[in-house]
């Protein structure tokens, strides 16, 4: 009996090779990983040209070219934050690219009613205007706007997460400043003039706004290097990624779900829905948000599927996940694909609405139905990925998921019932 | 009759305590809660100044504190819990909300169905307190914006807490005392009530060690008593030691039999809790009255052991996921 046993499952094995693949998926996740990064290093250098070019000879129309070179630069960045949670080296990194949501009266001049809040003593203390100044007891030296001060000295200053001072977003914040119109139309409207030398310049303090966006520029280049160069042949993402075939597997399983689950439908959408305040969008001085969820979604999808499109228009594939998922159970993958492309569909809606001129932020204001319906149908799509995801663990017959929550979720715990 | 009724538990194990939770510690607390949410309202409606308001804006935090741990079905539905208490508020969103509200003059204070649409950092006890108890805001008289908006942040918290009792009473302890049933489409088996019970008890356990302390007291060298819970109104302290009770009291409803080991870490952890001269945790920045918190901290946290004990294993269920993982 228990040969014939043994014999059936040499069988079973056979024709259907039940885990086969495992370090080829771990494979395509870590080339996806690479292109991401690489990627998203070549975008952000077409920024840091675009600022440059916008710093050595400031005009509304260079100010432009440099806002548009960094929402492309977000169309690849977007894509690898699903390799954030699950990496401990990329979530030990990621706050010093991506950090959000901030306090931005730390960088520079804000509108009326900012201040120290209970959280924050700082949220008001505009370094930019500022070349000495007092933190945590110490006297600050900032006469010099280095990337070295901004890492070492200023981000996340006096121990608080919302000190935001490098990055995507305070690189957004110097291009594009406050977005004052609430939950109206409309994103920041900085004048390009905040650049401009001599009489020109407006709001004060123009050459160090110009030398603290410069020294935030460079860092988010030796930043993304860092990262792109993990992810290469030998780099430690990678090794570790490989190191480990059931590890690894889960750490695409723990970056899909906790981004999905979390972080995009609880603390990035739900709470701005519940908050109805515009500063709770993800990109919200360029109201790039439903860029910045669309693509976040689309990453999710990529690592699922081993398929990424390069911002060349290449691609790279591989075996995936989806494939070893479907030899072990073909309903539990289809039923993510599903789920999957439910929520790109849902995220769509979203960002053909905001292109055709009704911003992410309008979609928040109070009282405002149908967008709280765009908005929350993604909520409940990427709700409802997670629980596919969930099943992929269990058919896997993994542990050790820990996917993240979010305290604007109700009955978290049904998800995983 | 003793002897029958023990083996109908022991039949079903997972469902112990369920029906004696909902009954003597959850539905008591819902009525607590809207009872006094609606002397809160009345009281608004008559003299809508800070000082007449204040003794009963303290009533409804404490009985507030009876439920806030419940974190599920009604209290979680259309995300109440937040709207109720926005805290931790990490971005200071309560003040900026508030503030702007008042500088609008945002007509949705006449008109409750518009109210509860506002932002949940304009409503409920946090964005009351901000009102009643921050000096520059609390000077408003009779006929001002500000008295409107105190009136309709007390309708509106009277309107959710007799919304949750209401569901608790009508709907959701038959949802949670017939789990496993047929047709119950939120608790699959019996111990998935149980479970979302004991997670409730235990996740609130935490938040009073993480959150209500672990807050203000920051680190060793960066303490923040700014950070505390209701400082403003002096509650902090309160709002752990009221909230030690309630869960107590939970503790012995959900459990199946004696919770000696559990009542002792209770009263344990109240006793250093009563002994601790510090409404606001101001002293966090002094290493004497410090290292009393940093205790009572940690009696708070060696309740846990004793409760998976005494209430988890006999239940056969350990914590869930909870709300509070994460970011």
């Amino acid at each position: 009996m228990k040969h014939s046993l043994t014999a059936a499952c040499a069988l079973l094995a056979l024709s259907t090779p039940v885990y086969a693949g495992k370090a080829e998926v771990l494979n395509t996740y870590a080339d996806i990983a690479q292109a991401g990064y690489e990627d998203s290093l070549i975008s952000a250098r077409r920024l840091s040209d675009a600022i440059y070019a916008l710093l050595a000879d400031p005009s509304a129309e260079a100010l432009t070219k440099a806002r548009q070179a960094w929402i492309a630069s977000r169309v690849p960045y977007q894509q690898t934050e699903v390799f954030r949670f699950g990496n401990a080296i990329v979530d030990d990194w990621e706050g010093k690219v991506n950090a959000w949501p901030l306090d931005e009266g730390l960088i520079d001049y804000v509108g009326d009613g900012a201040g120290p809040t209970d959280e924050n003593p700082y949220a008001a203390l505009n370094v930019i205007a500022q070349p000495k100044f007092v933190l945590s007891g110490q006297e600050v030296d900032a006469s010099t706007i280095t990337p070295e001060f901004l890492e070492t000295t200023l981000h996340e200053a006096d121990q608080v997460e919302a000190n935001v001072a490098t990055g995507y977003h305070a690189v957004e914040f110097l291009l594009w400043g406050q977005d004052l119109n609430g939950t109206d139309h409309g994103a920041g409207d900085r004048p390009w003039t905040d650049y401009a030398a001599g009489e020109l310049c407006t709001n004060g303090n123009c050459d160090r706004r110009a030398e603290y966006l410069r020294a935030a520029t460079d860092l988010l280049i030796s930043d993304l290097e860092w990262m792109a160069a993990q992810w290469a042949e030998s780099g430690e993402a990678r090794s570790t990624v490989l190191a480990d075939e059931d590890a690894g597997i889960v750490a695409i399983l723990t970056g899909m779900g906790s981004l999905s689950y979390g972080e995009q439908a609880g603390e990035r959408m739900k709470l701005g829905v519940m908050l109805n305040d515009p500063e709770e969008e993800h990109d919200c001085f360029s109201d790039n948000t439903h860029n910045s969820h669309f693509y976040d979604g689309l990453g999710i999808r990529n690592v699922y599927t081993g398929h990424y499109t390069r911002i060349d228009g290449s691609t790279v594939t591989g075996e995936s996940l989806s494939d070893l998922v479907a030899e072990v159970d073909p309903t539990v993958d289809a039923g993510l694909r599903t789920q999957l492309d439910a929520t790109m569909a849902r995220l769509s809606a979203i960002k053909s609405t905001a292109e055709a001129g009704t911003s992410y932020d309008q979609m928040l204001a109070r009282g405002n139905a149908a967008g709280e319906a765009l908005i929350m149908g993604a909520v409940d799509a990427l709700v409802d990925q997670t629980r596919g995801i969930e099943r992929v663990v269990t058919a896997l017959g993994l542990d050790g998921v820990g996917i993240e929550g979010s305290d604007s979720l109700d009955e978290p715990e049904a998800v995983f019932q | 009759m003793r002897v029958v009724l023990a083996l109908a538990l022991l039949a079903n194990p997972a469902l112990a305590g369920v029906p004696e939770a909902v009954r003597d510690h959850i539905l008591p607390a819902t009525a607590q809660f809207s009872d006094a949410s609606g002397a809160l309202a009345e009281a608004a409606l008559n003299d809508c100044t800070a000082n007449a308001l204040q003794d009963d804006f303290h009533a409804t935090y404490d009985a507030w504190m009876g439920l806030a741990h419940l974190r599920f079905g009604p209290v979680e539905e259309d995300g109440r819990v937040l709207a109720i208490s926005f805290w931790p508020d990490t971005r200071g969103m309560v003040p900026r909300t508030v503030a702007g509200l008042i500088a609008d003059e945002d007509l949705a204070v006449e008109d409750p169905a518009s109210f509860a649409e506002v932002s949940i950092a304009g409503r409920g006890l946090s964005a009351l307190e901000r009102l009643l108890f921050e000096p520059q805001l609390s000077g408003y008289i009779k006929e001002s914006y500000s008295c409107k908006f105190a009136q309709a942040l007390s309708v509106d918290l009277a309107a959710m807490a007799q919304a949750i009792d209401k569901e608790w009473r009508t709907d959701f302890a038959q949802v949670v005392t017939s789990a496993g049933a047929e047709g119950n489409a939120t608790f699959l088996t019996e111990s998935e009530a149980a479970q979302a019970l004991y997670t409730s008890l235990t996740t609130g356990i935490e938040f009073n060690a993480d959150q209500r302390i672990g807050r203000p007291l920051g680190t060793f060298d960066r303490p923040r008593p700014t950070r505390a819970e209701a400082h403003r109104s002096g509650r902090s302290l309160r709002n752990v030691i009221l909230s030690l009770e309630a869960l107590n009291s939970f503790a012995h409803a959900l459990a199946d039999g004696p919770t000696p080991q559990t009542d002792a870490a209770f009263q344990a952890a109240l006793g250093a809790a009563r002994e601790l001269d510090d409404p606001v945790f101001a002293g966090v920045e002094d290493p004497q009255a410090r290292l009393k918190a940093e205790i009572l901290q940690q009696r708070i946290k060696a309740i846990l052991p004793a409760v998976s004990n005494e209430v988890g294993v006999p239940l056969g269920v350990s914590a869930g996921f909870n709300a509070t993982d994460g970011d």
